[in-house]
């Protein structure tokens, strides 16, 4: 019998965390216990910056990360983090199709495979005021939390403001921040209906969660159950991307009955946005290079 | 030798304190920068880099100065062979705790080399420079242990009352 | 593995080293080492580093070498006798007399300060000197530091609701009001216990400064101008939205520097002896923070804390027991392993069992916040314990002797909070 750690960094009752669970169970009933999958949620094993090292290292055997948490390292990492590139789920899926064998040649070198990857819903724009134009944004104090974030508040002329998600809460009661760019499960996960009343849904990115295996430990395991935690993955993903729909509809949901008003861009907003993006993509180009264009080239095909 | 060893600890302490300082900086910086509308991106990580730094660089002065706290209860109750054969097995005990330390430290700051490893921040610094202080204050902390290790055996060690103490007595 | 027996070669390990002199900090690295180099198939050293740097240098906790920057800077001025000057006429009525100080002084610091370590740290630094001086028995100062020092976690801004109602899916401002009335109740039976406890031992209580009228009260209040700018600029700064609940303390640093720079204290001196004191004091809170943060992912990998949970859902016990048996849970929990590790480690399995039992969420998190108060104070881990053995020299056993009635009143909290839940939960529903 062989034992895995599975560290996360969300909470128990996300949904990638439930799906996390259920794949645990079905690969211990398809392999009939002979490998065991412990999920520590909520980052009770290692941080969230710290998962992927710790993958790398062999102190977990398979871990989830958040693939733009990891631009820095590598563009590629990034790609669903630009905001327009693919801004459904079925876009979303396509840009997961083209980066796979890319992130998977990559990975490698690194002792690395990714399992499978599940998208977030999608983000959009919780703001205290209106917005018609990008121009509305001016001035806005806006929660930049990644690097795309804080370059997007420059673009549309925001402030940007660097608050921890710990003091997400405190901020928008306070008055640190009156913006930020999220999907609706996260406002509804902080409750940032209590202080903010609008959403725009701009659909502007769907950044992913992807389950990467030590590539050691794969291969220290038998044939069968190697199998089993393959097509256990394969499920993992269809799954988790039904789920990530579902937890969609359902926050938003909730949020309007929270009083968040769940509003569409103005045609103004949208073409605005869209040359934000245009520049973000050029200058994402610019840093990625050739397997940047490469990428972009394989996802426009699709 | 002795004077050498007693700069190498204030050395450290110096750049803890010049470490501490720079937390101050960096949070400093958000607020204002935040106040004037313009941006300094990952003043959180800068702050947190400094904050290790004055951490672990003050580890081997804080010991030299009897400021790291562990339970003397039984220490406190003997005296001459039977307290230094205690003190030997505790700074024994010590010194290898701290060489582990130091050793994975070390290979911490050079595997984040090795393999790249940059912070997911806004700063994306890599990792392996901020953990170079890691790596310092604990190879310090060793040397300070195998010098309070040596002195303890030659009977040449004098604890120092901890300063602080004296300051609420 | 057996778990009884991993548990007891853990303590015995424990103890041991602990017992024998080694630092205390290093103790639970050792500790660590070799739970995980015996019970789980992890190779320990690589983890240890990667897990001890996250937490060493994470932000969250930028909060706490300020603060005690801020206590050194402020106990080389004048600002602690003349808080004590200000205090003096308006306490010494009350049996007990300045002893309120410490219960007074972490209740307002709490609600600047989101962590227990650093109102003990802080607060201990201003009132501990002054009232050995006055001749106030050190046993009832101390151990009545080391208990309203947790009011820092009960009181918002607190960090350990912040992690609970992200774990626990719960509004943190609901918690954040939810925690004010139990903080205020939890300082009101420090405070009634103080007193009787100087009525009980009056010998031991000196005899006030001076006897004022009224005008001249008013006129010593003077005194207390100082400290409450001081608090004012760092609360103001939190709730005019210029700086979060952690930046709140570099204002706290920057304003302490301004006032000793006032009152004409501040120079090469106290600048050099307050920062390098700081760093100390930091220096030895982090060694231990690194060694228990490996304790806890050696736990996480072990699974101790979450077979033990399991245990006590398996129980199938009525929601009052349910409450007992969570309480010793989390009160032997508390003996080994600091607060937000606790909750990370045990919430997954409990929160299950707990919403089964028709628990208030909001209820539960102030619960879990008074049990990690107790846990700030039971040795052989307690941080509180830890802060005040750095400050005072004094053996940890001793320390935590002088602290046990404060635990016991925690207790009583939390009998308190099953019997009058309306404590936690009037507040949040009024919002
Ligand atoms: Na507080
Ligand atoms: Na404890």
């Amino acid at each position: 019998q062989t034992k895995w750690d599975l560290p996360a960094a969300y909470p128990a009752n996300n949904f990638h965390t439930e799906n996390l669970e259920q794949f645990a169970q079905d690969v211990d009933k398809a392999t009939n216990g002979k490998l065991k999958i412990q999920v520590h949620a909520n980052a009770s094993l290692f941080k969230a910056p710290e998962i992927k090292r710790a993958v790398q290292g062999g102190q977990a055997q398979i871990g989830e990360i958040l693939l733009v948490n990891f631009q820095n390292e590598w563009p590629i990492f990034g790609a669903d983090g630009i905001p327009f590139l693919a801004d459904s789920y079925d876009e979303s899926m396509k840009l997961w199709r083209a980066q796979k064998p890319m992130l998977e040649k990559k990975l490698a070198d690194q002792g690395l495979m990714v399992l499978y990857a599940v998208a977030w819903p999608p983000q959009g724009i919780y703001t205290k005021r209106t917005l018609n134009s990008a121009a509305d944004m001016k001035g806005l104090k806006w929660r930049a939390y990644s690097p795309a974030t804080a370059r997007i508040a420059e673009l549309v002329g925001a402030q940007p403001v660097t608050v921890q998600q710990a003091e997400l809460s405190q901020a928008m009661a306070t008055g640190v921040i009156d913006s930020y760019m999220s999907s609706g499960a996260t406002g509804y996960d902080t409750k940032t209906y209590e202080y903010i009343k609008n959403w725009y849904d701009t659909q502007a990115w769907l950044p992913k969660n992807a389950v990467i295996v030590n590539k050691a430990a794969f291969a220290a395991l038998d044939k069968p159950t190697q199998d089993a935690l393959l097509k256990a993955g394969a499920q993992a993903e269809a799954r988790g991307w039904a789920m990530s729909r579902k937890a969609n509809t359902e926050t938003l949901e909730k949020l309007k009955a929270n009083g968040m008003q769940i509003l569409q861009p103005s045609a103004q907003l949208k073409t605005d946005m869209k040359k934000v993006g245009d520049q973000m993509l050029k200058e994402w180009l610019e840093k990625a290079g050739a397997e940047g264009q490469q990428l972009v080239d394989s996802y426009r095909k699709m | 030798m002795r004077r050498w060893l007693d700069l190498l600890y204030d050395a450290s302490a110096w750049l803890a304190a010049l470490a501490m300082i720079g937390v101050l900086v960096s949070v400093l910086a958000s607020i204002v920068s935040r106040q004037l509308g313009f941006n300094v991106p990952g003043t959180d990580a800068y702050a947190g880099y400094a904050m290790a730094a004055a951490g672990f660089l003050a580890l081997a002065h804080t010991l030299k100065r009897n400021e790291h706290i562990r339970v003397t209860l039984i220490l406190g109750r003997l005296q001459g062979a039977k307290r230094h054969a205690l003190e030997m097995w505790a700074l024994t005990g010590g010194l290898l705790l701290a060489a582990l330390f130091a050793f994975y430290s070390v290979r911490l700051a050079w595997v984040s080399h090795a393999i790249n490893d940059v912070s997911t921040g806004n700063d994306a610094t890599p990792l392996w420079i901020p953990q170079l202080t890691m790596a310092l204050g604990t190879i310090v902390l060793f040397i300070a242990f195998v010098d309070e290790w040596v002195l303890e055996l030659r009977g040449r060690r004098q604890v120092v009352d901890s300063e602080e103490a004296l300051h609420n007595e | 593995m057996n778990d009884v027996l991993v548990t007891t070669l853990l303590i015995v390990t424990l103890f041991l080293l602990l017992g024998s002199g080694i630092w205390i900090g290093l103790t639970l690295a050792g500790v660590a080492w070799v739970g995980m180099q015996l019970f789980s198939s992890r190779p320990a050293g690589d983890a240890m580093a990667v897990t001890v740097w996250g937490a060493a240098s994470s932000w969250t906790l930028t909060a706490l070498p300020l603060f005690i920057w801020m206590g050194e800077i402020l106990f080389r001025t004048k600002l602690s006798e003349s808080m004590f000057r200000g205090l003096a006429p308006w306490v010494s009525r009350l049996p007990g007399r300045l002893l309120h100080t410490n219960v007074i002084g972490c209740t307002i610091f709490a609600a600047v300060s989101g962590s227990s370590a650093a109102t003990c740290a802080t607060i201990g630094k201003m009132t501990l000197p002054e009232l050995a001086k006055r001749g106030y028995p050190d046993d009832i100062t101390v151990g009545s530091l080391a208990g309203a020092g947790t009011l820092g976690l009960l009181i918002p801004p607190s960090i350990i609701m912040i992690v609970y109602g992200v774990t626990a899916d719960v509004s943190i401002a609901h918690l954040f009001v939810a925690g004010i009335l139990p903080g205020i109740v939890l300082a009101g039976l420090f405070s009634l216990y103080l007193g009787v406890w100087a009525m009980l031992n009056k010998d031991r209580v000196p005899p006030p400064d001076q006897v004022l009228s009224f005008a001249q009260k008013l006129g010593e209040s003077r005194h207390l101008i100082p400290v409450v700018l001081l608090i004012g600029a760092v609360l103001g700064s939190i709730y005019a939205g210029v700086a979060t609940a952690t930046e709140a303390a570099a204002v706290g640093v920057v304003g302490a520097l301004v006032l000793s720079g006032v009152q004409r204290s501040l120079n090469w001196v106290t600048f050099r002896e307050s920062l390098l004191g700081a760093t100390r004091l930091y220096c030895m809170i982090a060694l231990i923070l690194a060694g228990a943060q490996f304790l806890t992912l050696s736990m996480g990998y072990i699974g101790l804390p979450r077979h033990l949970a399991e245990f006590v859902r398996s129980l199938g016990l009525t929601p009052f027991m349910l409450m007992i048996a969570l309480s010793i849970f989390y009160i032997i929990l508390g003996c080994f392993l600091d607060g937000i590790s606790m909750v990370v480690l045990t919430m997954g399995v409990i929160l299950p069992t707990v919403q089964a039992a028709g628990f208030d969420l909001v209820w539960f998190g102030i619960f879990i916040v008074i049990v990690v108060e107790m846990a700030q104070i039971t040795p052989p881990v307690g941080f509180n314990l830890f802060v005040l053995q750095g400050m005072t020299g004094r053996e940890i056993t001793w320390i935590a002797r002088v602290t046990m009635p404060f635990f016991f009143l925690m207790c009583g909290m939390v009998l308190l909070l099953w019997f009058v839940p309306q404590l936690a939960t009037w507040l949040p529903s009024h919002m």
